[in-house]
C-alpha cells in the first residue's frame, strides 16, 4: 500500500518541497549530493561503459568468428581483450552495482533521505568517472593496456612491456580504487547509522545485507590491487625490483597480491546480484524470503570466505601440494553458503505463487546460469583438473556465466523491476519478455560450447586459430550467438528508453514489492519520504498498519523534520533514534576534488612527480574549502 | 521530533555539541567513516609487511650482502615519542568532549611539534639510509624505502589534519562538526601510531 497524502499532511509535503528542492541544469547535476541523482549518473555512466566492453566482446568473437581471422592485429586484440577486462569489471559491473542501484535504492530501502556521507559520495562518482575517461584515454591513443585484466608480471614488465600502456593500468587502478573505497565506507555508514527507527539489524532487508558484505569485501580486497599496483608503477617508473627475481623480486609477488584482490572481486561482484534477487524473487512470488537469517549469514560468509581461496588462481605456478589442498577445500566450502542461497531462491519460488513478469524471468536466467557457473567452478577447485584446464576456454566458459549470467542477469532484471520506481513509467511487458529470451538463448549459445573449446584445448588470448582443429564450427556458433546477445541488449535498452516516454504510468508500487521504495513516489521525491517510516519487520511494504500510521503520522506532522535537509542517525544494532542530522544540500568541492586527483594520476602517467605534488596541494586546500563550509558528521 | 536530542540548532553551539557528544549512544557517523578509512589503511600496511617478509623468504640473505643491518637506537627512539603523542591526542578528544578548548588547542599543538619533529628525523635517517644503499639496488631496498615512505606519509598527513584542526577549532570552536573531528583525530593517531610500531618492528627484524 502506498503512502496518500492528505491535505492536512500536504503542507508539510509543501515545506519539504521548498527545503529540498535541488538545482536546475547541469550546475545541478554537477553539484548534487542527491543519492538518487548520483545513482542515475553513475547508471548512465556504467551503461556507457557497458556499451564501449559490448563492443569490445563483438570485437573479439568477430575476430574468432574462423580461422585465421583478420579482423584485429594481434596487438590491438591483446588491447581490446585487456580493456574488455578492465571494463567490464571496474567501470561497468562494480559501478553498475554498488554505484547506480546501491546509490539509488539503500537509502531508500533504508528510510533514510540520503546516504551518510552526501558529499563523499558525490566524489566517489565523480573519481569514477575521471579514472573511467583516465583509462580510455589510453585506448583512443592507441596505448591501452595489453596485458590481460590480471596484467602478470613479468609480461606486464618494463622490459616486455615498455610502453605506457601498462601504465595506464596501473595508475588507473588505483585511481579507480579510491571511488570503490569511499563508496564502501559510505555504504557501510549508511548501513549501520542511517536506518528509520525501529529497523534494527534483523529487520534490515536482504539487499542491504548484500550489499554490506559487498562494502566490507571491498574495503579489504581494494588495497592489495592498489599496493600490487603501486609496486609495479615503482618497479617501472623509478626502476624498483619487487617483481624482478634477477635483483630479489619475486613475479608471484603480483599474482599473490592480485588474486588477493581478485577472488574477493568474484563476490564483489556477485553479492549485489544475490541482493537484487532477494529483492524480486518475494515480489514475485508473493511470499516472504525462506531462511531469512540463514541466507542474510551465507550473503556475509559468502564474502568472508572469498578472502581465503586466491590460490586456486595458482594452481600451476609450483606451488607445495599441502597449500594447494588448503585451497582447493577452502574453494569447496564457499559451496556451502552459496548453496543456502540457491536453495533459499528456489525454495521461495516454488512454495510461493510465483508470477513470470520479465524481472523473474531474468532472476530465473540468473538461478539457471549460477548452477552452470558454480559446478564448473567446482570442477576447478580440483587440482589436477584446474591444472589441465588452466588458461584455455573452459575458464572463459566458467567465469562469464559466473560474471554475465549470474551477476549481469540480476542486474538486467533488477533495471526492468525498479524501472517504474526510477521513472515513474512501466515497461512493455511483451518486449521485456523477447529481450529476456533473446539474452538468454545468447548468452547460452555464446558461452557454454567454450566449455567443450577449452576441454579441446583451445588457449585463451590467442588471437586466432589455424582451421583442422576442430575449433571452427563452435567458435562461428559462439560468435553468432553474440550478436543475439548483444540484440537482446539492445532491446532492453530500447524497451526503457521508449517507455521512458511513451510508457503508462506506473504508480507508486506496481509489483506489490515489500521493500520501504515502494511507499514512497515514482520517482521518489529529493527527500525521499514525507514522514520517516514506521518499521517493525523486514518486509515493511507488507505491513499496511506502518503504512496507514505513516500517513497520520504525516497529518500530525510527526517525524516529518521539515527544518532542513535532516534525517535521523539511529543506533547501529537496534536502530534507536540517537540524534537528528543535517545533511549538505549540494557541493561544488567533490567534482574540484576529483578533477584534481585525476591531475595528480594524469602527472604521474607522465613521470612528473613534482607537478603531481603541486595537485596534491591543491586538492589539500580544496578541502579546506570542503571542511569550512562542513556540516555535522 | 522537537524532543529529539541532536537538532541541528543544537549542534552548532559548542555547549549543546558537548551535550549531543554525551547522550549519543552510537558513535557518530564521522567516527565510523574514520575507523572504516583506517581499517582500509591498515591493510595496506599489512599488505606491505606481508611483502616485506615474502620477499625475505625468497632469499639466502636478507639484507642483501654489503647493507648494514639498521641501527636500533635512533628510529626506535623517534618512534617512542611518537608514540608518546597518543597521550595528547587522546586528551585533546577527552577535552573535546567536554568542551575545553582550550585543552584541545594546546594538546593538538603539543602532539604536533612532536609529530613534525619526529618526521624530521625520520626524513634524516631515511636520507643517511640512502646514502649506503638505494630502492633500486635491489628488492630489499625497494619494500624498506616504500613502506618507510608510505609510514611518513601518513605521519605527514596526520600532521595537516593537527593544522586543520587546530585552525578551525579556534577559529569555530568546538562545534558538533569539529569535535567529531577532533575525535576522529585522535583514532587517526592511536591507529598511526600502532602502526608505527609494526613498521619500526619490520625495519629492524633483520637486527633484531
Amino acid at each position: 500500500m502506498a503512502t496518500v497524502i492528505n491535505p492536512r499532511g500536504q503542507q508539510y509535503v509543501d515545506l519539504l518541497d521548498r527545503v529540498w528542492g535541488e538545482r536546475r541544469g547541469l550546475v545541478g547535476w554537477l553539484t548534487t549530493t542527491d543519492h538518487k541523482r548520483i545513482g542515475i549518473m553513475y547508471f548512465f555512466t556504467a551503461l556507457a561503459f557497458f556499451g564501449a566492453g559490448g563492443v569490445e566482446a563483438l570485437l573479439i568473437r568477430t575476430q574468432l568468428f574462423g580461422p585465421h581471422g583478420h579482423v584485429l592485429s594481434p596487438a590491438a586484440y591483446d588491447q581490446v581483450f585487456t580493456m574488455h577486462g578492465i571494463t567490464m569489471i571496474f567501470l561497468f559491473v562494480i559501478p553498475m552495482t554498488t554505484g547506480a542501484f546501491g546509490n539509488y535504492l539503500l537509502p531508500l530501502m533504508i528510510g533514510a533521505r540520503d546516504m551518510a556521507f552526501p558529499r563523499m559520495n558525490a566524489l566517489s562518482y565523480w573519481i569514477y568517472l575521471a579514472s573511467g575517461i583516465f583509462i580510455y584515454i589510453a585506448l583512443a591513443q592507441g596505448h591501452a593496456p595489453n596485458a590481460g585484466w590480471f596484467d602478470y608480471v613479468p609480461l606486464a614488465s618494463k622490459t616486455y612491456n615498455p610502453s605506457i600502456n601498462i601504465d595506464f593500468y596501473g595508475w588507473g587502478l588505483i585511481f579507480n580504487g579510491i571511488s570503490s573505497t569511499a563508496a564502501s565506507i559510505n555504504f557501510i555508514v549508511t548501513i549501520f547509522k542511517l536506518r528509520a527507527p525501529g529497523m534494527s539489524l534483523n529487520r534490515m532487508p536482504l539487499f542491504c545485507y548484500a550489499f554490506l558484505a559487498v562494502s566490507f569485501a571491498l574495503l579489504f580486497a581494494l588495497p592489495s590491487l592498489s599496493v600490487a599496483c603501486l609496486f609495479l608503477e615503482l618497479d617501472r617508473q623509478l626502476g624498483f625490483h619487487f617483481y624482478d627475481a634477477s635483483h630479489g623480486g619475486n613475479p608471484l609477488l603480483w599474482q599473490n597480491l592480485f588474486w588477493i584482490f581478485g577472488h574477493p572481486e568474484v563476490y564483489i561482484i556477485i553479492l549485489p546480484a544475490f541482493g537484487i534477487a532477494t529483492s524480486i524473487i518475494p515480489a514475485f512470488s508473493h511470499r516472504k524470503m525462506v531462511f531469512f537469517p540463514l541466507v542474510a549469514l551465507a550473503e556475509i560468509l559468502v564474502a568472508f570466505l572469498g578472502f581465503g581461496v586466491w590460490v586456486h588462481h595458482m594452481f600451476t605456478v609450483g606451488y607445495a601440494t599441502v597449500t594447494t589442498i588448503y585451497f582447493a577445500a577452502a574453494s569447496l566450502i564457499i559451496v556451502i553458503p552459496s548453496a543456502i542461497q540457491l536453495f533459499a531462491w528456489i525454495t521461495t519460488i516454488m512454495t510461493g505463487t510465483p508470477q513470470f513478469k520479465t524481472p523473474m524471468l531474468f532472476i530465473i536466467g540468473f538461478i539457471v546460469f549460477f548452477i552452470i557457473g558454480g559446478l564448473s567452478g567446482v570442477t576447478l577447485a580440483a587440482i589436477p583438473f584446474d591444472q589441465q584446464v588452466h588458461d584455455s576456454y573452459y575458464v572463459i566458459a566458467h567465469f562469464h556465466f559466473v560474471i554475465f549470467g549470474a551477476a549481469v542477469f540480476p542486474i538486467l532484471g533488477g533495471m526492468y523491476f525498479w524501472f517504474p520506481k526510477v521513472t515513474g513509467k512501466l515497461y512493455h511487458e511483451g518486449v521485456g519478455k523477447l529481450s529476456f529470451w533473446a539474452t538468454f538463448v545468447g548468452t547460452l549459445v555464446t558461452f557454454f560450447p567454450m566449455h567443450i573449446l577449452g576441454l579441446m584445448g583451445m588457449v585463451r588470448r590467442n588471437y586466432t586459430y589455424p582451421p583442422g582443429l576442430g575449433f571452427s564450427t563452435l567458435n562461428a556458433l559462439e560468435t553468432v550467438a553474440a550478436y543475439v546477445l548483444a540484440a537482446g541488449l539492445l532491446m532492453i535498452v530500447l524497451n526503457l528508453a521508449i517507455s521512458y516516454f511513451k510508457g503508462p504510468a506506473a504508480g507508486n508500487d506496481p509489483f506489490e514489492g515489500d521493500t520501504l521504495e515502494w511507499s514512497t513516489g515514482s520517482p521518489p521525491p529529493p527527500y525521499n519520504y514525507a514522514v520517516i517510516p514506521t518499521v517493525t519487520s523486514p518486509y515493511p511494504m507488507w505491513d499496511k498498519q506502518d503504512r496507514e500510521l505513516d500517513n497520520k503520522r504525516l497529518e500530525r506532522g510527526e517525524g516529518v523534520l521539515a527544518l532542513g535537509h535532516r534525517t535521523p542517525g539511529t543506533t547501529v544494532q537496534d536502530a534507536r533514534l540517537d540524534e537528528i542530522l543535517n545533511m549538505p544540500p549540494h557541493s561544488i568541492w567533490p567534482p574540484v576534488t576529483a578533477l584534481g586527483l585525476a591531475g595528480i594520476f594524469a602527472m604521474l602517467l607522465l613521470g612528473h612527480l613534482f607537478i603531481a605534488a603541486g595537485f596534491a596541494a591543491v586538492i589539500a586546500l580544496t578541502l579546506i574549502g570542503w571542511h569550512h563550509h562542513g556540516v555535522q558528521p | 521530533m522537537s524532543a529529539v536530542p541532536g537538532q541541528p540548532i543544537e549542534r552548532d553551539s559548542p555547549a549543546g555539541a558537548v551535550r549531543l557528544a554525551h547522550r549519543r549512544r552510537a558513535q557518530p557517523n564521522g567516527w565510523w567513516g574514520m575507523a572504516l578509512f583506517l581499517c582500509s589503511e591498515v591493510t595496506i600496511f599489512g599488505t606491505m609487511i606481508a611483502t616485506y617478509f615474502y620477499l625475505e623468504f625468497g632469499v639466502h640473505h636478507w639484507p642483501p650482502r654489503g647493507i648494514a643491518a639498521e641501527k636500533v637506537a635512533a628510529p626506535a627512539i623517534a618512534t617512542g615519542a611518537l608514540v608518546a603523542t597518543s597521550v595528547l591526542v587522546w586528551f585533546a578528544a577527552r577535552a573535546a568532549r567536554a568542551g575545553a578548548r582550550g585543552i584541545v588547542l594546546w594538546s593538538v599543538g603539543l602532539a604536533f611539534v612532536v609529530q613534525a619533529a619526529y618526521l624530521g628525523v625520520q626524513v634524516a635517517l631515511m636520507s643517511h639510509d640512502l646514502e649506503h644503499f638505494s630502492p633500486r639496488g635491489t628488492a630489499y631496498g625497494s619494500i624498506y624505502y616504500t613502506l618507510l615512505g608510505t609510514h611518513h606519509a601518513h605521519v605527514l598527513v596526520g600532521c595537516l589534519l593537527d593544522l586543520t584542526v587546530l585552525w578551525f577549532v579556534a577559529r569555530k570552536g568546538l562545534t558538533n562538526y569539529w569535535l567529531t573531528a577532533t575525535r576522529n583525530l585522535a583514532l587517526y593517531w592511536y591507529v598511526i601510531n600502532t602502526l608505527a610500531v609494526l613498521v619500526l618492528l619490520t625495519q629492524l627484524s633483520p637486527s633484531l
